[in-house]
């Protein structure tokens, strides 16, 4: 019994390691957003190929971008609170993900670049 | 006895199997190599188009370029490539492939400056970033030259070395085209590049062509104006096609008549490694203010009446004097000639155009007739020629050989 506790545990490990790997974010251009829906397509490139990617927004998801403080003697970056709409296509983001009833479910989207490159 | 066998065994497969999953790198869906995500930068040599633009060694230490440098850096930069220079901007630490981390002495230093400004110009535009899905946004619509050069300087800050940033400051830049230049150019350039390698002196014993001195300001195959160091281009094309011309002995074997054999099948990136390194060994491709080229035109249709004014241009500019009046490189001049180490050097045969050193198509005897071949006597005609003159002489030249045909069909 012992024995076979052992190999199934080596086996959870090795198994869930790809699983939580595999959550690094996705960055891309935004292609398309559906606020219906809630979902956010992004123009990925992966090891040289591009792709398409939907990601699924759910009420908790963050979607942030960083400026620079207007308040004199403040340095450093604020993080500001954007909703879905106020994102554009072109925009370049970068964004957490979990993997959800084989769906990509957005944490946090983050703006890295508010204008197409 | 299975039993104490076993449960050892298990553990150390487990503990095995613990310690891969521990040291596994993340899969990544748009990363590219550990290297860059740790904050490096890739190992590939700046394109052609931007191989020569050298930051001016000023630029590096001038506090007006720096502070200018911070104010751009502050706004445009910071928020991925952090207030420290680390990489860790608040918009940096979300991305798969991390900014690099400025402060890494050693990584800065092993970024040449051709390839930091191409980084900064193209961004995730190009190749290899963007294969890798590099958010590195281009700057060259919106950054001018100087602006760029001034990020860099303000960048080049924090990775605190004090000093232009330039291969001699920190030859790590140019490690594998050191590598390759010590396997593939040592015998005949030289240890040092200054064309005094073991073989080079056997290749034509005691008279011209000798290999180049990487030193020296001379190179005779250019795309740039009499008196200028030639363009990285001009070098590629050389290392590419090899030089042609007899030699002795030690020449036997090398194909086409090549003194210099023609390095084609090295792969394009290694062959711009390798030129970096010869850069590397003359200052001049960092002092000078720009990079100007002759503008080839292209080759006008070939007419009798073009070939009855490159006759007599032939003779007017004193061709015949050391190329003789059949082109035979037979000139009353000829047997006198010295090259600039004052070796023997022979009148071109133009009656050969397969032996042609800077290449025998119209366009390359056009660029050789205008730029001349520095160190040897063959002079720059570009100020005394208009174009459509030196066109003239360029396909009377060529039509010197195989009763003309070589300048229809454009040898190479």
């Amino acid at each position: 019994m012992t024995r076979a506790m052992f190999v199934i545990v080596a086996l959870v490990v090795v198994s869930a390691a790809p699983s939580v790997a595999d959550e690094a974010p996705i960055s891309g251009t935004v292609k398309a957003i559906d606020a219906s829906v809630k979902t956010l397509t992004l123009q990925t490139t992966v090891q040289g190929k591009t792709r398409d990617v939907t990601i699924v927004l759910k009420p908790e998801t963050k979607i942030v971008k960083f400026a620079r403080p207007t308040e004199p003697g403040k340095t450093g970056f604020v993080e500001q609170q954007l909703a879905l709409s106020d994102l554009k296509p072109g925009w370049f983001v970068s964004v957490t993900t979990k993997h959800e009833g084989g769906n990509e479910v957005a944490e946090i989207v983050t703006v890295v670049l508010e204008k197409p490159r | 006895m299975r039993t104490k066998l076993f449960t050892p065994l298990a553990i150390g497969v487990l503990g095995l199997l613990v310690g891969l999953w521990l040291v596994r790198p993340p899969a990544t869906r748009a990363n590219g190599d550990k290297h860059e995500e740790n904050g490096g930068h890739a190992h590939v040599p700046a394109p052609l188009e931007y191989a020569d633009v050298h930051v001016p060694l000023s630029v590096w230490t001038d506090p007006a370029m720096i502070t200018r440098g911070k104010e751009i850096y502050a706004t445009r930069c910071a928020v991925c490539h952090g207030d420290q220079g680390d990489g860790k901007g608040p918009a940096g630490v979300a991305l798969p492939l991390k900014p690099p981390d400025f402060r890494d002495k050693d990584g800065v230093a092993e970024m040449r400056d051709n390839y930091w400004f191409w980084r900064v110009s193209e961004g995730g535009q190009v190749e290899p970033f963007k294969g890798k899905g590099s958010a590195m946004p281009p700057w060259k619509s919106e950054l001018s030259v100087e602006d760029r050069w001034a990020v860099m300087a303000y960048q080049h800050t924090f990775s605190g070395h004090h000093g232009p940033h330039v291969p001699w400051e920190h030859p790590e830049s140019v490690a594998m085209g050191r590598d390759i230049f010590a396997m593939a150019c040592v015998p005949c350039h030289g240890v040092a590049g200054k064309g005094d390698g073991s073989v080079g002196a056997m290749l034509a014993p005691r008279r011209a062509p000798q290999p180049r001195d990487f030193t020296s300001a001379e190179f005779k195959f250019r795309s740039t104006p009499s008196g200028q160091l030639p363009t990285t281009a001009d070098l590629f094309r050389t290392l590419t096609e090899g030089v042609r011309s007899g030699g002795g002995p030690m020449t036997i074997g090398l194909r086409g008549h090549r003194i210099m054999p023609s390095f084609q099948h090295m792969p394009v990136e290694q062959r711009l490694e390798v030129l970096e390194y010869v850069k590397s060994l003359n200052r001049g491709f960092w002092e000078r203010s720009e990079v100007q080229t002759v503008a080839v035109p292209v080759p006008p249709t070939l007419t009798p009446e073009r070939l009855t004014r490159g006759k007599q241009l032939y003779a007017d500019a004193e061709c015949l004097a050391c190329h003789g009046a059949r082109g035979r490189g037979d000139g009353s001049s000829a047997p006198t000639l010295k090259d600039n180490r004052d070796l023997p050097i022979a009148a071109t045969d133009l009656t050969r155009p397969e032996r042609f050193k800077n290449g025998a198509r119209p366009e390359d005897v056009y660029r050789t007739l205008v730029t001349g071949l520095a160190g040897t006597p063959m002079p720059s005609y570009g100020d005394s020629l208009e174009p459509d003159q030196a066109w003239d002489l360029a396909y009377y030249v060529l039509s010197l050989s195989r009763g003309g045909r070589t300048a229809e069909a454009g040898f190479r």
